[in-house]
């Protein structure tokens, strides 16, 4: 068992945080304030492959392994969690899940755009009355000579107002609570798909999330996205990937917010002494440390079960679980120690305390992650 | 097409290095590696010179076996092969045994070179001698600080600008120079670029006894650069309070000071202020 990171892995580090300190770094802060999608630098991100990640060279991508992806997601929202929350979501359930159960044709037309970037994905299933209950999807698509019609609205749809191709949860059976359920792959120029208002968020406001409309939208059936009734198991098995994205985004937030908690504490003088010679401040600063080490393990653990091709399911939700709950618990101790600053918009460990609750919603609440973790640990155990 | 050898240093990365303020040194064992800034510059010079004439580039490093890092990040670059010099003997060197083992690896590795590109410093010395002293090793001609690099006629036309001036050079085949951070700003390596540098790269990695150096010229013993004393300079700021009138002022800070702000100004301003109050008399 080797806790060193690789040459590789290294390499990958450096090469993202460079990019995002130089080309993220001196708009995060704006780009949050503004609620602007920074397309300038998403132009700057299409050729050095953020796009695919992990989508096979023979389509334009990077073929990554999972550690060096989460590293990658890590680094961006070490800097800024938007769009690190754009490019894990386009590449985890944009891209993975027509990598994993696409067909040839629909391989060779989607990939390479989404791979390049030219194309943004993203995956709807969340409505106003679905979300952790899949089952409750309300949106249809009805079988009509050769195309299927799709009807319904999703909310809060990361990368929604930027998206060029919707994977998108709807309901081919509705008699069949299982295998009712299926994937189409939507795509922005089909008449009847439009997109919302931004939704007006507490964090990642950089991320162009909205709610999009289906009306009597005609996709071909060439367009289904593995075998119609496979809904549910493709939602699960491609969030298992997304929460691999997620927990290194949650890290990459908590590892930003800790990083400026140290600085401040040894700047910010009290009682004519630095505030990180104060024993409260330094347990604050080991639990934060502790914690975070504890959750990258996780995930690098996750990420490697995954690469090897053993079950992950379980671990990917212990990553995502932990690092999330970890990114919430050290963004606050991180604005706690920064006192009234920390409060303030014009310090980013606010911005990070706000990004960091999300990670707790998303891609699977922290309840559903114990849901998941619970029913792998009964099933093991007599 | 032309046969390019990018000389590349690793550095530790001095922004995230804290100082021992008791040894006065670097705690070099904290340090990130990364690739110096200028040879970034001098391969995407190289880079270019690939892109719009045709060539091959190889990548050069010497430094102990984790300095491969900037050789497989050159590869992710766009460089063709890496080279890694590395054997405990070559540890301490100066820059003119560093000049030796890199001309003996160059002739070596790529003998029918058209041009050696080299940083013009390095951040964690900044001797700049390495370049110059490379191409003395190699015996052709080398120019320094070059901002633009243009290939015409079997022959290299360089850009250097100096005190304000610009510098038309031409130098024939082949060549060395070093590259400045003011030009050729280096490209971010492509993760694809990185995975497969990773994966399938020719990087190959050679010692003392393969390169057959002298072991006189290489190392702490072959340097004759002898570091004497490392040291952080100091800057005191004191404030001084003036009392008086204004001319009383005036007279006392140019009577105290001017040496230093004629120094900083470039302007004799003692005989300035002297002269001027003789007219005014």
């Amino acid at each position: 068992m080797d806790f060193n990171p690789c040459m590789k892995h290294q390499a990958v580090r450096k090469a993202v945080r460079k990019f995002a300190e130089t080309e993220l770094g001196p708009i995060a802060h704006d780009i949050d304030r503004d609620a602007r999608f920074p397309w300038e630098v998403i132009e700057k991100m299409r050729p050095l492959n953020y796009f695919g990640l992990q989508i096979s060279q023979e389509y334009g991508g990077a073929a990554l392994d999972s550690t060096s992806y989460a590293i990658t997601v890590e680094e961006l929202s070490r800097v800024c969690a938007a769009v690190g929350l754009c490019i894990t979501v386009h590449n985890s359930v944009g891209a993975y899940p027509i990598e994993q159960f696409g067909t040839p044709e629909q391989k060779e037309r989607l990939l390479p755009r989404l791979a390049s970037g030219e194309w943004i994905g993203a995956f709807c299933l969340t409505e106003a009355n679905a979300g952790s209950d899949a089952g409750a999807v309300e949106t249809t698509a009805v079988y009509d000579d050769g195309d299927y019609i799709v009807n319904g609205t999703k909310v809060f749809v990361t990368n929604g107002g930027a998206c060029d191709v919707a994977l998108t949860f709807a309901i081919t059976s509705p008699d069949d609570r299982r295998k009712g359920a299926s994937v189409l792959i939507v795509e922005k120029s089909m008449p009847g798909f439009a997109v919302g208002e931004l939704e007006d968020l507490s964090g990642m406001r950089a991320n162009p999330v909205s709610s999009l409309f289906f009306e009597d939208v005609r996709v071909p059936e060439a367009n289904l996205l593995g075998r119609l009734g496979d809904g549910l198991k493709i939602g699960l098995i491609t969030l298992d990937t997304g929460r691999i994205g997620i927990a290194a985004q949650a890290l990459g937030i908590a590892q930003s917010a800790f990083e400026a908690a140290v600085k401040y504490s040894k700047e910010r003088q009290q009682f004519k002494k630095p505030i990180s010679s104060f024993q409260t401040i330094q347990n604050y600063l080991a639990d934060m440390a502790t914690e975070i080490e504890a959750a990258r393990l996780l995930l690098y653990r996750a990420c490697a079960l995954k690469d090897a091709g053993q079950p992950f399911s379980a671990a990917a939700a212990m990553a995502k679980l932990y690092c999330s709950t970890t990114a919430s618990r050290v963004t606050n101790l991180a604005v706690q120690i920064h006192g009234g600053y920390g409060y303030s918009k014009e310090y980013d460990v606010e911005r990070f305390f706000r990004d960091a609750k999300a990670t707790e919603i998303y891609e699977g609440t922290s309840e559903i992650q114990r849901m998941v973790i619970s029913r792998a640990v009964l099933a093991q155990l007599v | 097409m032309l046969k390019l050898v990018v000389c590349i240093k690793q550095v530790p990365m001095v922004s995230e290095l804290p100082w021992d303020p008791n040894t006065r040194t670097l705690k070099r064992n904290l340090a990130e590696g990364m690739m110096n800034p200028a040879c970034g510059h001098a391969l995407e010079a190289a880079l270019q010179i690939k892109k719009q004439h045709g060539g091959h580039i190889v990548a050069i490093t010497m430094g102990p076996p984790m300095a491969e890092e900037v050789l497989y990040e050159a590869i992710a670059m766009g460089a063709d092969r890496g080279v890694l010099l590395t054997d405990r003997s070559m540890a301490g060197g100066d820059t003119s045994a560093t000049s030796y083992t890199l001309a003996r690896a160059i002739k070596k590795e790529c003998p029918d070179f058209d041009l050696v590109l080299c940083g013009c410093y390095t951040s964690d010395s900044e001797t700049a001698q390495v370049g110059p002293q490379l191409a003395e090793e190699l015996d052709v001609p080398g120019a320094a600080y070059i901002e633009h690099i243009a290939v015409k006629d079997g022959a290299f036309r360089l850009h250097r600008v100096t005190d304000n001036f610009l510098e038309v050079l031409e130098m024939d085949m082949p060549g060395l120079v070093t590259v400045t951070t003011h030009t050729y700003m280096p490209r971010y390596p492509s993760l694809e670029g990185l995975q497969s540098a990773f994966a399938r790269s020719d990087i190959k990695i050679l010692n003392a006894r393969d390169l057959r150096l002298d072991p006189a010229k290489i190392g702490v013993n072959g340097s004759p650069t002898k570091i004497i004393n490392v040291y952080s300079p100091t800057a005191a700021k004191k404030n001084i309070v003036m009392q008086g009138t204004a001319k009383k002022v005036v007279d006392e800070i140019f009577a105290k000071f001017a040496d230093r702000i004629s120094g900083a100004i470039g302007k004799d301003l003692k005989t300035h202020y002297h002269d001027n109050k003789a007219c005014t008399k």
